[in-house]
């Protein structure tokens, strides 16, 4: 009967635990032997200058990793991320470099990306269309509202004479580059949203069992719908430090790969995409060893199809330990009864 | 008689629970033979042995006279002995003959052929069904010949019918007892489980009464009266200490204070039909019922877990206040709970620890998403309620999926009491729990109760029922049937009530 149902089902979330946990582990010890391999091995690897690449790199994925792990942790996923992102700040920077304060076009630039997050979040919610379809369909959808309608070119440069923007990509306070200490802010307020607010706790309930979590009473489908707005929103300011760094924002980023990166990012880190698993740790870990192994390639100067081929293998490899570690085990769970 | 089918000293057990224990029966040829038993007496594991899905721990089977064993469902349907499920397993996008000979493709299947396979094997089983319709266009009796054709067409010796009557309407029942008669012509024999005492006391030779995984009671139809099954269906020795009748002595039954909600012509598609009653506080008022009574799905509904009709979906009142939840979230503000009948499906949070889960109570209670939720708080909660209702564990840290099945049981119920509800309907609050903590549960219920709170007990238990409720609705065919005092009711006259 259901005892035994628990029998097995403890069975496996015993192992579920214990391999979690060695996941963070090893993937924080693989990326410290990656560093050291690289260091000795790469004679530029360990200059002031690449480490700071790295770093500032490394922040801008790990920020988008954040977002995404939200969703993420709700059982959900969003892969709108980067055109939110390319269609939210390339169309504020137009419309400042077409004479409106700065100010006011970022203020309208993230209206919009609200909206695209609130339009995502009511389909998953209300359709209940598995995330993954939702998103992967709105992705070029927002792409599509945002090159043809909103813009129609491809690079845009940062507006001028906007100081903090300046400060924000290429100043420092206290020795640490001012993106990096954004990433540790935004890590900041994401591990308190999520250990210590009501709304984060509900998402990891949501996460771990959403039938539960409707029975028990929680507003599941109003926190769907926040998490998408939020997770563009992130998006948004990411897309703010692409500009500052950058001084300028192209829009072809929505067709690179980099939403497949910030998922290898949560997914490598240990977030398991059944949901309810993982924090803020877990995503810097993950940051951490992506950056590290995409800065290594690129001073190998490996190309782009061979460094393309090396992360889906390490995907790939990290999907698959996440289903051993965490199995959706509904089925299982339910024989032997009698 | 001429035996097709013998079963010696059958028992089953899952990890040292028996489902069913030291089960004797012979099934003669061209025999229909009706299996009957409250919820859990160990029909179904006793049926699944028989056709292959589950391996007996201890006991023999024989087929003709032969010893056989089966190790699949495939394996006992070469031996010839085929089952029907309670849940159809066709496929909906393919056509009646597909699935007639599902699994049996060959390399290349030639539609045509298929086809008049299945019209010639149709048609002498007098099904009026087309073999190039999609069994998605099909409706449930049609879908149950498919079904039989599936299951019967290369000869089975013995069909067995898992609640074969459950989901189809009186006209749909009439021809699938047509059916049987048919089949049984043809010379098989026929096993089935049910919950209709009438059907199976018309259309079937013989009977055998389960209870507790045990045989009471075997005979010819003949031998039995409606009276006498159901007094072998409820008569109970084993655990009468356990569920002391509770009428008169120790607890004297609650009277009413005030209603607290009424319901009236509830609907829901075809599981909840015109169900009409009323619950008031301060008293347990206990739900009974077999499967497909719909009493869970009525209570489900009056907690918005599910919803009802649109149009003449019925009213519900809350202290004469209409109310209609799309959600369980308006209902628990309303004061509303529904403590579940599984806890792992919908219950518990597997990852999270005990006070966690606790706090997610306290979470939903709340309304503004931004509040800080204080860990301290939490804690204090948690400890709170793991001494009240004795959850034993090493500290509230402690995962749930590591307690014991009542103490799981303890904490899904925690996590609704922090919401502090007016109205708490438990669902099956003891399934898969210790005695231990069976007691426990009982004594929190009775202390709910005299609290002022209205309690629904939902069970399939009558002993539980009778020991704990004020008050006894019985539940039938998607409609509360009976209401009966606690002072009047006595096993058989629920069960009278429960069984059509």
């Amino acid at each position: 009967m259901s005892v035994q149902a628990g029998e097995q089902a403890r069975g496996s979330q015993r192992k579920g635990v214990s391999l979690r946990f060695s996941q963070e582990g090893i993937v924080f010890l693989l990326t410290m032997l990656m560093f050291v391999g690289f260091s000795i091995l790469l004679p530029n690897f360990l200059t002031s200058g690449n480490v700071i690449a790295l770093m500032r790199s490394v922040s801008v994925l790990g920020m988008l990793a954040l977002g995404m792990s939200l969703v993420v942790i709700g059982r959900g996923v969003d892969l709108t991320m980067v055109s939110t992102l390319v269609v939210g700040v390339v169309w504020a920077v137009k419309m400042a470099n077409d004479g409106m304060p700065f100010g006011q076009a970022l203020f309208y630039g993230g209206l919009l990306v609200a909206g695209f997050g609130m339009v995502v979040g009511l389909i998953v919610a209300f359709a209940e269309i598995p995330p993954i379809f939702t998103t992967l369909a709105m992705a070029p959808v927002i792409f599509g509202i945002g090159n043809p309608f909103l813009f129609k070119q491809d690079t845009h440069n940062a507006p001028q004479g906007v100081t903090w923007l300046n400060e924000l990509g290429f100043g420092a306070s206290f020795g640490i580059p001012n993106t990096i200490l954004v990433f540790a802010a935004v890590a900041l307020v994401m591990h308190l949203i999520l250990r210590y607010t009501r709304f984060g706790r509900s998402i990891y309930a949501m996460g771990d069992n959403p039938a539960a979590a409707r029975l028990s009473g929680l507003p599941v489908r109003p926190i769907t719908v926040a998490q998408y707005m939020m997770t563009a929103l992130v998006a948004y300011l990411v897309g703010i430090v692409i500009l500052g760094s950058n001084s300028g924002i192209n829009s072809r980023l929505a067709y690179t790969t980099l939403v497949y990166d910030v998922l290898l990012v949560v997914v490598l880190g240990g977030i398991g995409l059944s949901g309810g698993r993982g924090g803020v740790r877990n995503v810097i870990v993950g940051t951490l060893f992506v950056g590290t192994l995409l800065s290594g390639m690129t001073i190998l100067n490996l190309s782009l199809t061979a460094q393309n081929f090396i992360k889906s293998l390490v995907m790939l490899l990290a999907l698959i330990a996440d289903t051993v570690a965490n199995p959706r085990d509904e089925q299982t769970s339910q024989q032997g009864d009698i | 008689m001429d035996t097709v089918l013998e079963l010696k000293g059958a028992t089953k057990d899952f990890r040292g629970v028996y489902a069913i224990r030291d089960i004797d029966l012979k099934l003669g040829r061209g025999e229909v033979h009706a299996i009957l038993g409250e919820n859990g007496a160990g029909k179904s594991t006793l049926m699944k042995s028989l056709a292959g899905v589950h391996q007996l721990s201890a006991g023999e089977i024989y087929l003709d006279g032969r010893p056989v064993t089966f190790s699949s469902p495939s394996d006992a349907l070469k031996q010839g002995i085929a089952m029907v499920f309670q849940e159809t397993n066709l496929v909906g996008s393919m056509t009646v003959a597909q699935n007639i000979y599902l699994g049996e493709e060959k390399f290349l299947n030639r539609l045509r052929g298929l086809n008049i396979r299945a019209q010639t094997y149709l048609l002498s089983m007098n099904f009026d069904v087309e073999p190039t319709a999609l069994v998605s266009s099909l409706g449930a009796a049609q879908r149950q010949m498919v079904e039989v054709a599936r299951a019967t067409h290369h000869d089975a010796k013995v069909i067995i019918f898992d609640e074969p009557t459950a989901t189809l309407t009186p006209e749909e029942k009439h021809h699938f007892f047509g059916l049987v008669k048919r089949l049984k012509e043809k010379g098989a024999s026929i096993l089935f489980i049910t919950h209709a005492l009438e059907e199976a006391l018309t259309h079937s030779d013989r009977l055998t009464v389960l209870r507790d995984g045990q045989k009471v009671a075997e005979g010819a139809v003949s031998d039995f009266t409606r009276d006498t099954v159901i007094q072998a269906m409820v008569g109970r020795g084993l655990s009468d200490e356990l569920y002391g009748a509770r009428k008169g002595v120790e607890l004297p039954i609650r009277t009413s204070r005030s209603k607290i909600l009424s319901v009236d012509n509830l609907s829901m598609g075809k599981v909840v039909r015109n169900s009409s009653f009323s619950i008031y506080d301060g008293q347990v008022t206990g739900m009974f019922g077999l499967i497909g009574s719909g009493r869970t799905e009525t209570m489900k509904i009056v907690c918005g877990a599910l919803k009802r009709n649109v149009f003449h979906g019925g009213e519900v009142r809350l202290n004469g206040k209409p109310v209609r939840y799309r959600v369980p979230r308006p209902a628990m503000r309303d004061g509303i709970v529904y403590v579940t009948e599984d806890r792992k499906l919908d219950g518990f949070f597997e990852t999270m620890s005990i006070r966690d889960n606790i706090m997610v109570g306290k979470l939903a209670a709340g309304s503004n998403p931004a509040s800080v939720v204080s860990m301290s708080q939490a804690q204090d909660l948690a400890e709170e309620w793991t001494k009240a209702l004795d959850i034993r564990a090493i500290n509230p840290s402690s995962k749930v999926i590591e307690l014991s099945g009542g103490n799981q049981q303890k904490v899904v119920i925690a996590k609704s009491l922090v919401q502090k509800p007016r109205l708490v309907v438990f669902d099956e609050p003891t399934r898969g729990v210790d005695v231990g903590s069976i007691v426990e549960i009982h004594t929190l219920i009775n202390k709910l109760a005299d609290e002022g709170i209205a309690v629904v007990l939902i069970s399939s238990y009558l002993p539980e029922i009778l020991s704990l409720s004020d008050r006894i609705l019985v539940a039938r065919q998607g409609q509360i049937v009976e209401e009966m005092s606690a002072a009047e009711a006595t096993e058989q006259s629920i069960m009278y009530a429960a069984v059509h």
